[in-house]
């Protein structure tokens, strides 16, 4: 397969780099793990195999040879040779047909898995890019698969994509420096909306609300951070850690997301209002393990 | 030899729902850094199937796990904590050792040359006009101490080290300049520490080096860890162009 044109912001992604992040190493990773887990499923590949992730405007790619694929997560209106395609299905392409995408419907962030395996180098034990982008001309062999395509079930599905489309709540977990915020500051979170700021990439999202405040000025020596922690920056403001988070941070770390959430807000455009919600480890954990369980009983039997 | 923390001066707590940390009191100390080394190596030696990432930094151990493997993450904080201070005393010298935290052992000590030519530490003249100090001044201050790195962070391969003489200690700039060179050596308060590539920056530069400090290529990739010493030293600008590494990698 060949990119015609480049995209914004397009990767390659896997499940994550990781074992590197005590020599500063961000994990990298799928953005909405649920969509780019689904791609794959559909296409009966293992569940956390590499993904083309995309971002609007996103690359134009033409196939050398007849593939089979699977669009996910956001809808930028996929179209081959002019005619558009399903999500959620697999789609077969002949060779020398054209994918492109027309215009973001919904969503922040679109996922193609191909039926097979992509041929792309990996560096320290993942092909997820970390500050490179896919650009115009690059090339992609892919290794075909013959597994059967497994028999998903529609309600199934529904639920997930209604869970990540779905804004509020943004569950998390308090964090080390809780307690250092302003008791109107913890009522203006838990009660007020707050929405997604333009200036949001895969590094981290910048959330835009009533800004919050911390008693005194405390000041924190640099600690780990990791994928969704919530770090309130002087001027008020949260930014949540994404993908290609740095891996130490010295702002107040006021708490994180938790993973089953985190595609809900990297899906969600800067017009849409969220809540907050605290949520117990013990409850965080489950909701994650619920879902994987049920992808890892679809690999399971197919 | 460095005399381990009671148990009671270690916290643990959860990070979100995928990550634990252990800390010691909030101090740039190099015996709490020493013992969060210990405890790192002590994690890494165990080889626990469900670790994905064990990350120290000046007083903190944080552990990234995987939620599908590790049941009880707090149940399993405290059971490894206990065993790691309850470690026999041999463990503790072969880990001192490792440490070099040993006063005027100083073979570990890693050297770092560094150009301070006023073209490339651009914020020499402004530091030496704030701290009423010749650039002379500076430089001597800043080659005569021995660092110790702190954590690695910020960018892949970036050592936070200190601490700074406080003489010539000075705050980031307001606004982070938009690029600094890859090579550039910069004080930030007590640290000091070398960008590993190209990169927006706040600190205050005083010098560039000619040794790249991270290789994507080729293990261990980055030049310093945790608990490392190092020592910088005074070259010309000649010989900066001559041993200049980065150059080649220009596009």
């Amino acid at each position: 397969m060949n990119i015609l044109k480049k995209g914004v912001a397009d990767s390659l992604q896997d499940a994550g780099r990781y074992g590197f992040q005590s020599i500063g190493i961000p994990p990298c990773g799928y953005m909405d793990y649920l969509s780019a887990q689904l791609a794959n499923l559909i296409l009966g590949n293992p569940i956390q195999q590499t993904v083309f992730e995309l971002h609007f405007p996103a690359s134009s790619i033409s196939f050398d040879e007849d593939v089979c694929i699977c669009i996910t997560g956001a809808n930028f209106v996929p179209v081959v040779n002019e005619k558009s395609i399903e999500h959620y299905t697999p789609i077969f392409i002949k060779a020398k047909e054209q994918l492109k995408f027309i215009q973001p419907i919904h969503g922040k962030i679109c996922y193609i898995a191909i039926k097979g395996k992509l041929n792309a180098p990996a560096w320290l034990n993942s092909q997820s890019y970390f500050s490179e982008r896919i650009q115009t001309g690059d090339t992609f062999s892919i290794e075909k698969n013959n597994a059967p395509l497994p028999f998903i079930n529609g309600e199934w599905l529904d639920t997930i994509n209604k869970h990540i489309f779905h804004p509020s709540p943004i569950r998390f977990i308090p964090g080390p420096a809780w307690n250092d915020l302003e008791e109107t500051s913890i009522q203006a979170l838990l009660k007020n909306s707050f929405s997604t700021s333009i200036k949001s990439n895969r590094m981290g999202y910048k959330i835009q609300g009533d800004p919050l405040s911390l008693k005194g000025a405390p000041n924190y020596l640099s600690s780990a951070v990791t994928k969704g922690t919530m770090q309130l920056l002087p001027n008020g403001e949260i930014i949540v850690l994404m993908a290609d988070h740095q891996t130490i941070g010295g702002y107040a770390n006021i708490g994180q997301i938790i993973l089953v959430d985190l595609p809900k807000l990297a899906q969600m455009k800067n017009d849409i209002q969220f809540h907050w919600a605290v949520v117990s480890v013990e409850l965080a954990q489950q909701s994650y393990l619920e879902i994987q369980n049920e992808f890892h009983q679809y690999d399971k039997n197919h | 030899m460095i005399q381990k923390q009671p148990l009671d001066a270690w916290k643990i707590k959860t990070l979100g729902d995928h990550a634990l940390q252990f800390s010691l009191p909030a101090l740039m100390d190099s015996t709490i850094a020493a013992q969060i080394k210990d405890l790192n190596h002590f994690m890494v030696s165990q080889q626990l199937p469900f670790i994905k990432d064990l990350i120290p930094a000046y007083h903190t151990l944080t552990l990234i796990y995987d939620i599908e493997i590790l049941e009880r993450p707090l149940s399993f904080a405290q059971t490894i904590l206990k065993e790691f201070l309850e470690v026999t005393n041999d463990h503790k010298i072969h880990t001192s050792n490792a440490n070099n935290s040993n006063a005027g052992e100083d073979k570990n000590i890693i050297r770092i040359p560094v150009c301070y030519d006023i073209s490339l530490g651009i914020d020499l003249e402004l530091l030496s006009i704030e701290k009423n100090s010749s650039p002379q001044e500076i430089i001597q201050i800043h080659t005569n101490q021995i660092y110790q790195v702190y954590c690695i962070g910020f960018l892949p391969g970036f050592a936070y080290m200190g601490k700074v003489d406080s003489s010539i200690q000075s705050p980031r700039h307001a606004t982070p300049r938009p690029l600094v060179m890859a090579g550039s050596v910069g004080i930030a308060g007590e640290q000091t520490g070398i960008y590993p590539m190209n990169s927006p920056g706040g600190w205050k530069i005083i010098g560039r080096t000619p040794r790249p400090i991270f290789n994507k290529e080729v293990a261990p990739y980055a030049s310093f860890k945790m608990g490392d010493q190092v020592q910088f030293y005074s070259i010309s600008i000649e010989e900066f162009t001559k041993q200049n590494e980065y150059e080649n990698e220009h596009t």
